[in-house]
């Protein structure tokens, strides 16, 4: 059971179908794993019912009910990504197929087939990052991981970050985070994550502007990150 | 228990709920004309406040009932009143509609997945909820309401609203806290309280 939740202004957009992006994924993958927020964005559907109902009318052409009646019967053409993600599951050896289960599945289709052998660019040695394909020009989506045991240094952010961590933990002054937690740092957020000895920790970040270092040897990073 | 029998007589007083029903066990024509006439042009008005023109709006509200006639087996109404189904629908189509010709970017499919046996909620939406929702969503205070709408409708962000309407950003957010706070008192296991409150409202 997860300990920290998106906001009800992120659950609320997130059901009103307004977070087609990087931003959606996040939350769905946190939902996946989070009946409290499945709860609460099921609330907000029921709010986007109501409001369906409140619109004014906006009549349909009559002959669009005659078009719709004659097509009652086709049969359906279907050939969902979904359907193809699941596909590639099958391809899989047990274990493999075990690793990528763990996946929230609205990732599972963006890194399905490669998944275990995931290209990682080393930020440093202790941070490695992956950048996913659904990145776009308002959101960054990528995996960190981060080394066990090791410290990043201190940075805050440009903008807003939000990580669901995956596998692992991590901590900072502020806490500490688990499979499912989903946190927000944001221009006020200095801190300073280590993950926990026992294992990597990645996690499954979004941002809208890129980290920016504060610590000595933060700021010599600085000028190589995106 | 309904009966295609019955569907010959009283159509018109059929709740939405049972009129999906009709349409999941009798695949019943009849009950589909009347969903037809009572929800398409709600759904068509959704699309259009959303940004659709009157063409896609009315492709898009024919793709959601085509749906709707091919997955009503899968409606329960214990999980989610004929209302909200719907409304995921349209929600889903539209933006899966200017995705068509783009499976790499994100669609419905992947922020709604259809669940796995493990994920299915045992949550039950009763009546009497769907009315305290009804009337909670209109007793909040018009610019409040008027907030939550443009989330729903147009996307927006704080900031675009605040330009929009000429007001501070900061108002804008506490605005819709304020909403999100009352709306909140819906989701507490323990409304008895509030339930005794509207039915002296009524």
């Amino acid at each position: 059971m997860a300990n920290y939740h998106p906001s009800d202004e992120l659950l609320m957009s997130f059901s009103a179908g307004q977070m087609p992006n990087a931003l959606g994924i996040i939350v769905a993958c946190h939902l996946e794993k989070c009946s409290h927020c499945r709860q609460r964005a099921a609330l907000y559907e029921r709010i986007g019912g109501e409001i369906l109902m409140d619109t004014d009318d906006a009549p349909m052409p009559t002959q669009l009910l005659d078009n719709l009646l004659s097509k009652l019967e086709l049969p359906e053409i279907s050939a969902t990504n979904e359907s193809h993600a699941i596909s590639v599951l099958d391809s899989f050896a047990d274990s493999e197929r075990q690793m990528i289960q763990n996946l929230p599945r609205p990732l599972r289709r963006f890194v399905g087939n490669e998944f275990n052998k995931l290209p990682w660019t080393g930020m440093t040695s202790s941070l490695k990052e992956f950048v996913l394909s659904f990145s776009d020009n308002d959101y960054t989506a990528k995996f960190y991981k981060i080394s066990a045991g090791k410290e990043l240094p201190e940075h805050t952010h440009r903008g807003n970050e939000y990580t669901l961590v995956l596998d692992g933990s991590f901590s900072d002054k502020a806490g500490e985070y688990h499979q499912g937690d989903f946190i927000l740092a944001d221009k006020r957020t200095i801190h300073q994550p280590k993950a926990a000895n026992d294992c990597d920790c990645i996690c499954f970040a979004v941002t809208d502007a890129p980290l920016k270092m504060t610590g000595l040897f933060g700021r010599m990073l600085n000028p190589f990150l995106k | 228990m309904i009966s295609e029998s019955h569907t010959n007589n009283n159509l018109s007083e059929d709740s939405l709920d049972t009129l999906i029903l009709k349409i999941a066990k009798y695949q019943s024509k009849q009950a589909f004309i009347e969903l037809f006439n009572r929800v398409s042009s709600k759904l068509k008005a959704y699309a259009i406040r959303c940004g659709a023109n009157q063409a896609d709006a009315e492709e898009i509200v024919q793709e959601c009932l085509l749906i709707v006639w091919r997955k009503a087996p899968t409606f329960n109404p214990q999980a989610a009143s004929a209302i909200t189904w719907l409304y995921t629908i349209v929600r889903n189509k539209r933006i899966d509609f200017v995705r068509k010709q783009r499976p790499d970017l994100i669609g419905s499919y992947d922020l709604w997945p259809e669940p796995e046996s493990e994920y299915l909620e045992k949550h039950v939406e009763s009546d009497l909820n769907a009315n305290i929702i009804r009337k909670l969503l209109y007793e909040l205070p018009q610019e409040q309401r008027q907030i939550v709408f443009k989330v729903y409708f147009e996307g927006k962000s704080h900031s675009e609203i605040a330009n929009e309407l000429n007001l501070p950003l900061g108002t804008i957010k506490s605005r819709l806290r304020l909403a999100m706070k009352k709306l909140d008192t819906l989701a507490k296991e323990n409304m008895s309280w509030l339930i005794i409150i509207l039915l002296m409202n009524f």
